[in-house]
């Protein structure tokens, strides 16, 4: 089963001259994979901005490097990667999500880097009944990236979820991982120059059929069982194995500094082991020469095409000199011991990096493939029609005046308001003793990655999808604002950004259309605000049996900086008597808000005006850098008023009375933007504020003249999605 | 009512880890076999029907089912159950708590484990006595290891 | 030379760098012993077990580390009078080796930290911990205050302790039951117990005072930087809070 089009078939066999065997077939058909080969977005992914300053790496190898700051007179950067596992995650969900954290951490380990957080942006289905399919694969999918990243001992930091009914067929489980490294210490996913000779090391579990699916199974003799694991193709997630690799892997990292070796390593993804041994080498102008006989297998008799391209879970490759290798592989072997930890799991050397730019593959000495490394690895583009669609502009309607005390409580059980800590309770936020704000304690979730420092790094994520279904570039744009946001209300400074592509089937005109268009709409935004992309993903086919695709979803992340984590802004209001300021657009209309679903109106959605986000964003980071500001949340999902509600909630789980009285026109509108408790006498240029109000000496909201008890609406916020996650 | 064993047909990663530490232990384990033992009401396909429509313990790409012929073990194979009542899980669908995970532990050439090493393996390791007890098929009967007070 | 402290990493373990990180803070003599060298671990004076899943709790949690050949190693020392101090799964792991509360044989457990309840999920909550015993009654907390209220993150799936009701009288009775669950203001109610928990109960301790299990992580919350509730003008990378008692441990090791 192959799904490579006539055209490049053809292409293939005139490039070799022959037709290709089955293994080349399979090995293109993997490398020519939309997963593989970005074939119809490279075009348009190369207009982001990757570049800048702080970027130390950008797209194109595993995962993107940021430079993150100096302590003690070494240079540290963050390493991040984004993907999705949306497709799996559907079939098997909690395998499926597993898998999803086990591969995005082998992305940034491979860097060089120690692992030390991840985050989870979700979109589910609706779930309103708790029995449903559709909750099922909510409970399942969050109970696997738990699983995972909990017993790896990665603390889970940053994150969201929304549930919609354009979700109820394709889940989307997107995932980020951070890693630290000493700048000097990164390892690449290619080799360098003089790695004529050295050796490529196959290091993992035992290659088994998982993870590839089909016909090529006709020849195997199996039991009815195993025939059957073959149609699921089910990554099966190895949390145990992982942990143990990941920490032999730290002990090779630390082994090549001490002798001072340079090395390639690098994550089996898609297309296997021919996928990352072809480019690990190709992309250092080298080629290699691989024995597939001697890779370590779970299951005898399986077919060369299987081994060389079947996507078994926990494996990764090194590319090293062969006076090092011996070390390598006592480390793995014996040091920890892997044949112990899983079933016939070792590393071990498979082949060689070669001078003469072919790749080649043998199976019992006998060449199963021959083909010139950069046919393989080369780009490959699809120049797929699309139609381009004005999505919102002529549709204003305003909102109706609303009664504040009967809507405010309805906003804040809202399925994309209410508290995720039902959800996010089942993650390991604290693990490894590094966490300075948790998952869920503030806008964005914040480290302190380098043990004995005051460096700080933050994380957040952010992409609307009921701005998705009604413009998918304003989405995109949104997405970039939100996360950045969220990093600066947490006295951050965003240092890049990352992104995963969520969309439909790019040969409709229509659904590629939406892709394009969010393209554009990242690549204003991020060169706007002066970020670069520094990793990402694509996810197309996002589509269900019956056409219908999902909300367009550009969900991206923000990495922000922060030089001492002293300065970290603490949930919660901390005094009564504080001035509230709004920081931000005063265009209150309420297109895209969960207000306007409630009432059932449109609305049109506010402007984004770059000039006016510049200026907010320096605002709140002057008052930060001044030490007045005393709390401070974004404005998003629930509006000004849900956010203001937040910093009592959290005032109130501290202990501190202290609540709020606001005058504010209509308070529940998600023009983005800050709220910020400061000092009173702050001495801060308020030029470009909105005072609303003040704290005050008691646990209540007075919004407008209407009074709340802040406990009961902190009731009323927090236990819908307990529920679905008891 | 009938007891079904839901197993995996994905690489089952405890039953490896399982049979290693048996083999640490002395215990001569060359494989483990591992299921949840459910309790349904109901017979033939409408049994299986339902349990399949229970996605909260099955999962077509991951799982099978088998019905089985009696409500305790195999010959061979031994279920370990909770003293206490599971506690219900209010987020999932099914109508009774899991009550048992089976083990069936082979020897050299496919042969279960004799009886006493099957016994040694609960005692060492599958069994915690404080909370658990043993259920093993003795002559084609159902026994019960009575949990031990503290020796 | 200082006592040494080894802090045993089993396949699986995840929690040894902020554990070992925080001993050196408190001022302790610590190393990682990695399961490769298991060898070595009987000429240590101290142990530390620290979080994770060893084995990834296979089977139960704890239960196949507890015949890991380094347990072999710690059970002779606690039976020597060594102090342990096992914490989420270490204690998981010091009870499946039949350690604590100790009330029956050697890797013959009389009690379990069973499967979280109601909801049998992992659960990753701030809570406090409250000294259930007199100070003295175990070395480790010797140091504490009566009534020491210890903050610290629960985060585990299977941290209930559960036995049978004959068991339980003998972990009340026998002064085991070391801390329990309150809250921040010391009181003592359903709604601090993160997982169900007989008794309320967050760590227990054996007969002879030497060895004590907890289930929540002190060490997640034991620097300033961890604290929601930390002042201006706090120096953000001292200990605190949850290192109070891993300060009792180092110091139970000097007198």
């Amino acid at each position: 089963m192959v799904n490579l089009r006539d055209e490049e078939l053809q292409r293939i066999a005139q490039q070799l001259g022959r037709d290709p065997s089955v293994v080349e077939l399979h090995a293109f058909d993997a490398a020519w994979s939309e997963h593989c080969s970005y074939k119809s977005s490279r075009r348009f992914l190369k207009n982001l901005p990757i570049g800048g300053s702080r970027v130390l790496l950008g797209p194109g190898e595993d995962a993107g490097i940021l430079h993150l700051g100096t302590h003690d007179g070494e240079r540290y950067a963050v390493v991040v990667a984004h993907e999705s596992h949306n497709h799996p995650s559907q079939v098997v969900p909690f395998e499926g999500a597993a898998t999803g954290i086990g591969g995005i951490v082998r992305d940034v380990l491979c860097m060089g880097a120690e692992v030390v957080a991840v985050a989870d942006p979700l979109r589910f289905g609706r779930c309103d009944d708790v029995a449903s399919h559709q909750s099922h694969v909510a409970r399942a999918a969050v109970d696997g990236i738990g699983a995972y990243g909990n017993a790896i001992g990665v603390p889970n930091i940053a994150g969201d979820v929304y549930f919609e009914h354009g979700f109820d067929e394709n889940c989307l489980v997107n995932v980020v991982a951070l890693g630290i490294v000493n700048e000097k210490d990164v390892i690449h996913s290619y080799v360098p120059k003089g790695a004529e000779g050295w050796q490529i090391v196959l290091v993992g579990k035992a290659t088994d059929p998982s993870g590839f699916g089909g016909a090529s199974f006709s020849s195997l003799t199996l039991d009815a069982r195993d025939a059957e694991l073959n149609k699921g193709a089910v990554q099966v997630p190895d949390p145990f194995f992982k942990n143990v690799l990941m920490r032999a892997s730290y002990r090779v990292f630390a082994l090549l500094r001490e002798r001072g070796i340079a090395a390639a390593f690098k994550d089996l993804g898609a297309g296997g082991i021919v996928g990352c041994s072809a480019e690990m080498t190709a992309h250092g102008g080298y080629g290699a020469q691989i024995e597939l006989s001697t890779v370590n297998v779970a299951v005898e008799g399986m077919p060369p095409e299987v081994i060389a391209v079947g996507e078994t879970q926990e494996r990764m490759m090194w590319a090293a000199p062969p006076e090092f290798v011996p070390d390598l592989l006592r480390i793995y072997n014996e040091e920890f011991g892997l044949s112990e930890v899983a079933y016939n799991a070792r590393a071990g050397v498979i082949g060689e990096v070669t001078a003469e730019r072919r790749y080649v593959l043998r199976y019992r000495e006998h060449v199963v493939m021959d083909v010139e490394s950069e046919f393989l690895t080369g780009t490959i583009n699809d120049e797929l029609p699309y139609t381009e669609k004005i999505y919102h502009g002529a549709s204003a309607q305003e909102l109706p005046a609303v009664d504040i005390e009967g809507i405010f409580p309805r906003v804040l059980a809202h399925r994309d308001v209410c508290s995720r800590e039902p959800l996010y309770r089942r993650y390991d936020s604290v693990v490894r003793g590094r966490t300075v704000l948790a998952r869920g304690a503030a806008d964005a979730g914040v480290l302190a990655p380098v043990p004995g420092s005051r460096l700080g790094v933050a994380l957040a994520v952010a992409g609307n999808p009921r701005y998705g279904r009604i413009d998918p570039a304003y989405a995109a744009e949104q997405a970039v604002l939100e996360a950045m946001r969220r990093v600066v209300a947490v006295g951050a400074h965003p240092i890049g950004l990352t992104d995963c592509l969520n969309f439909g089937n790019p040969r409709k005109a229509e659904q590629y259309g939406e892709f394009v268009a969010a393209i554009e709409a990242l690549a204003r935004a991020a060169t706007e605000l002066d970020l670069p992309f520094v990793s990402g993903n694509v996810s197309l086919y996002n589509e269900a049996a019956s056409g219908r695709a999902i909300p367009p979803s550009a969900i991206v992340a923000c990495i922000g900086s922060i030089d001492d984590i002293a300065k970290v802004i603490t949930p919660g209001f901390k005094a009564a008597g504080s001035a509230l300021l709004w920081v931000g657009s005063r265009e209150l209309v309420g297109g895209g808000s969960v207000l306007a679903e409630l009432l059932g109106v449109k609305g049109t959605l506010p402007h984004i005006e770059y000039d006016a986000e510049r200026a907010a964003l320096a605002i709140v980071r002057d008052a930060i850098a001044r030490g007045v500001m005393r709390s401070c949340r974004v404005v998003a999902d629930g509006g000004m008023l849900t956010a203001v509600a937040r910093l009592a909630f959290d005032a109130l789980l501290a202990g501190r009375k202290i609540g709020a009285e606001i005058d504010f026109g209509n308070p529940l509108c998600e023009t983005g933007g800050f709220v910020c408790e400061v000092t009173g006498d702050s001495g801060m240029d308020v030029t470009g504020t909105l005072q609303i109000g003040a704290t005050i000496d008691a646990s209540e909201l007075v919004v407008n003249g209407t009074r709340f008890d802040v406990e009961r609406l902190y009731e009323t916020w927090s236990r819908p999605l307990a529920q679905l996650y008891p | 009512m009938r007891a079904v064993a839901i197993g995996l047909k994905i690489p089952d990663n405890t039953a490896f880890t399982a049979a290693v530490a048996l083999r640490r232990l002395g215990i001569a384990v060359e494989r483990v076999e591992r299921s949840e033992i459910w309790f349904f009401e109901g017979e033939g396909n409408a049994l299986i029907e339902r349990v399949k429509a229970d996605e909260t313990i099955f999962n077509p790409n991951k799982h099978y089912v088998t019905v089985l012929d009696e409500t305790f073990p195999r010959s061979g194979e031994v279920w370990i159950e909770p003293l206490e009542p599971r506690h219900p899980d209010p987020s999932t669908g099914s109508l009774e708590g899991r009550r048992a995970t089976a083990w069936r532990l082979f020897g050299p050439n496919e042969a279960t484990l004799a009886r006493e090493s099957l016994a040694a393996a609960v005692e060492r390791l599958l069994c915690n006595p404080a909370v658990e007890r043993a259920v093993y098929n003795k002559h084609g009967k159902l026994e019960r290891d009575i949990p031990r007070a503290s020796e | 030379m200082s006592a040494r402290i080894a802090v045993p990493v089993f396949p699986g373990t995840n929690s040894e760098d902020e554990t070992l990180r925080l001993l050196r803070d408190c001022g302790g003599n610590a190393e990682l012993v990695h399961w490769s060298q298991a060898s070595s671990l009987a000429r240590y004076d101290a142990y530390v077990l620290p979080g994770g899943f060893a084995y990834e709790d296979r089977i139960r949690a704890g239960a196949i580390a507890a015949h890991d050949r380094m347990m072999d190693s710690v059970i002779e020392a606690a039976g020597n009078g060594k102090l342990v101090f096992g914490v989420c799964n270490g204690a998981q792991i010091l009870l499946e080796a039949g350690l604590v509360p100790g009330t029956g044989s050697i890797r013959r457990p009389t009690a379990a930290f069973s499967r979280n309840a109601p909801a049998p999920h992992f659960v990753c909550r701030h809570v406090c911990l409250k000294l259930a015993i007199e100070p003295a009654r175990c070395a480790i907390t010797a140091s504490l205050p009566r009534d020491a209220i210890v903050p610290a993150w629960a985060a585990h799936a299977e941290g209930r302790l559960a036995a049978t009701p004959e068991h339980l009288r003998e972990i009340v009775a026998g002064g085991h039951l070391a801390f329990v669950y309150a809250d921040s203001s010391g009181a003592v109610d359903e709604a601090a117990i993160p997982n169900g928990s007989a008794l309320g109960c967050a760590g227990l301790v054996n007969r002879e005072g030497n060895v004590l299990a907890i289930m929540p992580h002190p060490e997640r919350d034991a620097w300033n930087f961890n604290h929601l509730d930390r002042r201006e003008g706090d120096d953000v990378l001292a200990t605190s809070g949850g290192a109070a008692l891993f300060r009792s441990f180092v110091q139970a090791l000097m007198s």
